[in-house]
Formats: C-alpha cells, sequence, structure tokens
C-alpha cells in the first residue's frame, strides 16, 4: 500500500503561556508514507519533526488538515500506532518479562497462551531471554530501550513511531541497537517513524530520509536512501564508504543551512 | 579511629550508624540524668529517667494503660483508613481529571489552613464528646493534607508511561489501574506513613479537650497530681509507639517495592 500513512495539510500551533503569541510549529504539510516503509524524520532540533511524530501517534492534535492510516481517519492514540519514547518507559514495579507481556495486555485478538509464545519471542529478538525476570532498574539504558521496543512490538502495532529511541545511549550501545533495530526490520516489515537528529544513524536506517526545515516545520528535501546505498550494504557494513559520505555531507548542508535560519530568526 | 568517623560527606558501616543512633539517645538520657540529680530544676518538674521507667511501669501496673493504648491505636487507625478511603480515589481523580481538580484545590487549600485545635469546639458541639467527635477531628486533620499529597504523587507519574499505554490499546480507566497506581504506590505509602504521625498529634489533642480514655485524657488527668513522672511516661509512650508505626512503614515499603533498590 502506497499510501499507508497520509497526512494532508497537517498544521499545528503552539500558543504562548500567557496566549498573546502564538508559535506555527508545522506548516500545512502533506506527506505519505508506505507499508512497511522506514521512514526517518531529520531537522535541526525543535522543528517540529517530533511534533508532527506524535501527531501521528494521537499524542497531540493537529490544527487543521487529517491524518488517515491506511483509509482511516485517525483520532486520539490507539494500540495501531506504537511509541518509543527517548527516556526510559519501561515501568519500573514489573519485571523485563512482565514489561515485555504488558505490550499484550490489552490485545484481544489472541489467546492467553498466544500472549506468553509473543512475550517470549520478543524478549528473544531483543536479546533479552535470560533477563526475563529482572527488575528494568537493574538492566542498562541500552536494555531498557529494548525492552520498550520489544514491548511496543508485542501490541502488534500497524505502526512503530520511535522519538529519538537511541538518543541517551552512548555511542557502542547506539550502534548495537541499530544494527538490531535494522534485522528487526527485516523480519517485521514495520511500518516505522524514526525521528532523529543523527544524521548517520538515519542514513543507516532509513528506505528514506525526510528532512524538515526550521520550524515551522515544511519538507525541505526527500532521500531514497535505497537507491544511493542498498539496504542490504548497509546492514551488512559493505557499503561504499564514499557514497555514505558524500550523502552525509548532502544532507550535513541541507540541515545547517536550516540551522543558520533559526538562529538568524531568534 | 574518631578520625574515621569525620569523613567529609563520606558513609558509615551500617553497624556504626546503628552503634551511633543508640549512643545519641544514651547521650540524651545522660544529660537528663545528669541535670535532674544536679538539683537545678525540682524533681516535681524533672524527675530522673529512672522515676520515669519506674511510671511507665506502673502506668501498667497500676492504671490499665495497656487499654487506653488499644482506645487511642485504635482512635488513630480507625480515623486514619476512613480519610484514606476517601482521599485516595479523590486525590487520584483530582489530578487526572482537571475539573475535579479544579473544583476541589481551591476549596482544600482553604480548609488546609484551618487550624485543626481551632475546630475541636465546633465539632464537640456538633458530634458530642462521644468518639464520633474525636474522630472527626482527626479526619479533618488528616484528610486535606492527604488529598494534596496524592494528587501530587499521580501528578508526577511521568508522562510516558501513560503515552505508552495509551499507545498500547489501553484505555482510561486501565492506565488509572494499571499504570498510574502502580507507578504512584511507593511515593502513596511514603505520605501514608507520614500522615499517620499527623494523626497521633490530633489525636492527642481531642483526647485532652473531650475523652475519658486514651493516652492524652491519661496525661491529662494526671497532670493535675502534678504526676510528672508518669506524664512523662505517656509521652515517651507515643513515641515509641510512633516509632513503631514508621519502622513497619519502612519494612512493608522496602518489602513492597523492592524494585526500587538497585
Amino acid at each position: 500500500m502506497d499510501k499507508f500513512i497520509e497526512m494532508t495539510d497537517v498544521t499545528k500551533t503552539y500558543w504562548s503561556a500567557d496566549g498573546k503569541t502564538e508559535t506555527k510549529v508545522v506548516l500545512p504539510l502533506s506527506l505519505t508514507i508506505a507499508e512497511g516503509e522506514m521512514v526517518m524524520f531529520l531537522g535541526p532540533s525543535g522543528c517540529g519533526k517530533t511534533t508532527l511524530m506524535r501527531i501521528v501517534g494521537g499524542l497531540e492534535k493537529q490544527d487543521q488538515g487529517e491524518i488517515k492510516l491506511a483509509g482511516d481517519l485517525l483520532v486520539g492514540p490507539d494500540r495501531r500506532r506504537g511509541m518509543v519514547f527517548q527516556s526510559y518507559s519501561s515501568f519500573p514495579w514489573l519485571s523485563v518479562r512482565d514489561n515485555i507481556k504488558f505490550g499484550t495486555r490489552y490485545r484481544n485478538d489472541i489467546s492467553a497462551a498466544e500472549k506468553d509464545e509473543v512475550t517470549d519471542y520478543y524478549m528473544g529478538m531483543v536479546g533479552l531471554s535470560s533477563y526475563g525476570d529482572f527488575y528494568t532498574n537493574r538492566i542498562s539504558g541500552g536494555m531498557r530501550q529494548r525492552v520498550a521496543i520489544a514491548r511496543t512490538l508485542a501490541s502488534s502495532p500497524d505502526v512503530l513511531l520511535m522519538d529519538e529511541p537511541f538518543g541517551a545511549l552512548d555511542a557502542q550501545t547506539r550502534e548495537h541497537l541499530q544494527f538490531q533495530l535494522m534485522d528487526i526490520n527485516k523480519s517485521e516489515k514495520k511500518t516505522t517513524i524514526f525521528v532523529t537528529h543523527d544524521v548517520e544513524e538515519a542514513i543507516l536506517l532509513a528506505d528514506r530520509i525526510v528532512i524538515f526545515s526550521a520550524r515551522p516545520a515544511r519538507v525541505v528535501k526527500e532521500i531514497d536512501v535505497n537507491a544511493v546505498i542498498p539496504v542490504e550494504e548497509r546492514r551488512n557494513s559493505t557499503a561504499d564508504m564514499q557514497k555514505f559520505f558524500s550523502l552525509r555531507n548532502e544532507i550535513l548542508k541541507i540541515i545547517r543551512a536550516e540551522y543558520q535560519q533559526t538562529i538568524g530568526a531568534d | 579511629m574518631l578520625k574515621s568517623l569525620f569523613v567529609f560527606r563520606h558513609a558509615l558501616p551500617r553497624k556504626t550508624e546503628i552503634i551511633l543512633g543508640i549512643f545519641g539517645f544514651f547521650l540524651f538520657l545522660a544529660i537528663w540524668h545528669i541535670t535532674a540529680i544536679s538539683g537545678v530544676i525540682r524533681p516535681e518538674f524533672l524527675p530522673t529517667p529512672f522515676a520515669v521507667a519506674q511510671a511507665f511501669i506502673r502506668l501498667f501496673t497500676e492504671r490499665d494503660f495497656a487499654s487506653d493504648i488499644a482506645v487511642s491505636v485504635g482512635r488513630v487507625w480507625f480515623a486514619f483508613l476512613l480519610s484514606v478511603v476517601v482521599a485516595v480515589p479523590l486525590g487520584l481523580l483530582m489530578s487526572t481529571y482537571r475539573v475535579v481538580g479544579a473544583i476541589l484545590e481551591p476549596f482544600i487549600d482553604f480548609v488546609r489552613y484551618l487550624p485543626v485545635p481551632a475546630l475541636v469546639p465546633l465539632l464537640v458541639i456538633w458530634f458530642g464528646v462521644g468518639e464520633t467527635s474525636k474522630i472527626a477531628v482527626l479526619w479533618m486533620g488528616t484528610f486535606f493534607q492527604l488529598i494534596l499529597l496524592i494528587a501530587d504523587d499521580t501528578k508526577r507519574v511521568p508522562g510516558e508511561y501513560i503515552e505508552s499505554g495509551h499507545t498500547l490499546g489501553a484505555s482510561n480507566g486501565q492506565i488509572m489501574r494499571h499504570i498510574i497506581v502502580p507507578a504512584a504506590l511507593p511515593n502513596m505509602v511514603d505520605n501514608l506513613r507520614i500522615t499517620l504521625g499527623w494523626c497521633w498529634t490530633y489525636l492527642i489533642i481531642a483526647e485532652i479537650v473531650a475523652a475519658n480514655s486514651g493516652i492524652g485524657y491519661m496525661i491529662w488527668s494526671l497532670r493535675r497530681f502534678v504526676k510528672t513522672p508518669e506524664v512523662m511516661a505517656g509521652i515517651i509512650a507515643i513515641g515509641i509507639i510512633g516509632l513503631l508505626t514508621d519502622q513497619a512503614f519502612r519494612f512493608a515499603h522496602a518489602r513492597l517495592f523492592s524494585y526500587l533498590r538497585r
């Protein structure tokens, strides 16, 4: 399905606390995402990319415009759009296993026995099978983030929304999880929106990169990464580094220009 | 030896901490005893620790102090549970539905600043000198504080937990029961412990003003005969009960919420 997610003329404005000044966060913006596609939202910090993703997730409401998922108009959050946050959102009062199982809690499409199977499956997928009985404040930040990813996958969403999920992790853990996410993506083929400010992360993971302008967000450029570096090459670390770097520099140049504008505007 | 105790911003071994804590008590008792036998203060006003200890035993053997304690403990827990049962659900609603908070907060803030002792005469007029007025005093003293503390605990549950719940398909009620309550519970239990302590303060006030049983009543009636050792023994009994309750709460907290330990 080519237009799995369809955003049409979405706008969003924030008002200052005294209600006097408004800040446009998202301009009338239209964007479509195909089923199974991995789309990275990239742009200068504070540009509104996270806001746009949260609107898709139903966690914030657009002022105007509409968002459809597989043709259905979206209102508010539900299990069809799973979210992974930058901060650790796993529940400290539950073990790793029960955290992941929590993802299946509100599913009525599978039996209790199947819920256990799903839990074990995703716990294994993120490599935490031997940590099932640990409470989450006794495991590392990277592990906690894997718990959050597994929990979201266990809820079987149609769309995976990731808000800088690896942003708080150290470089090595981040790289490890990036490759793990690529593996997961290979077997799951989940439609994913992934917000990041890390250009290399975007190139590594994306089918398509959408670069946003400084606030208010509009799409500056879309890059079909697969056309430049096939996903297999990226996954196997056999990509032509020359292509990788020139793509990175091209993207950085665009973002820098946008960032300059932000500073100028302020 | 002494130098190892005074290390700037440094933790001490658990055993040393306990020994020092006991030492603190004995230091206090020693100063007390020396002051009492020095003759600077007349023994009617300051009996020795030993006289108080003897009075403590007399209270149990001659005055049936145990039943006074039972009555007081019963009042405290009854009133405390009564305010928990109402304050917890209301506190949860206050911080999850803004409309409830907007209606209740200003009123609660107002009542909260009314001095409870000043309410005692009114409550006695309303409820007489029976059990009801004492329970009412305790309830007034704790409920309005507790409800705000519970609302605060609920508010502090991270937004990501709640948003995760929404995107995992939970309804508002499910988020309340399965996420907000367990997330806020450790802090709530802590606040219950603190509130129960206040209950004791108000109990003594209630029992002094209008009662014919209980620890407060006993202390107040012995005052008339200047039985200072007994009065002090009664006060110490309250301290011991408070300390034991507090420790029980802390123990339960550590057991229930062992996952908070790193």
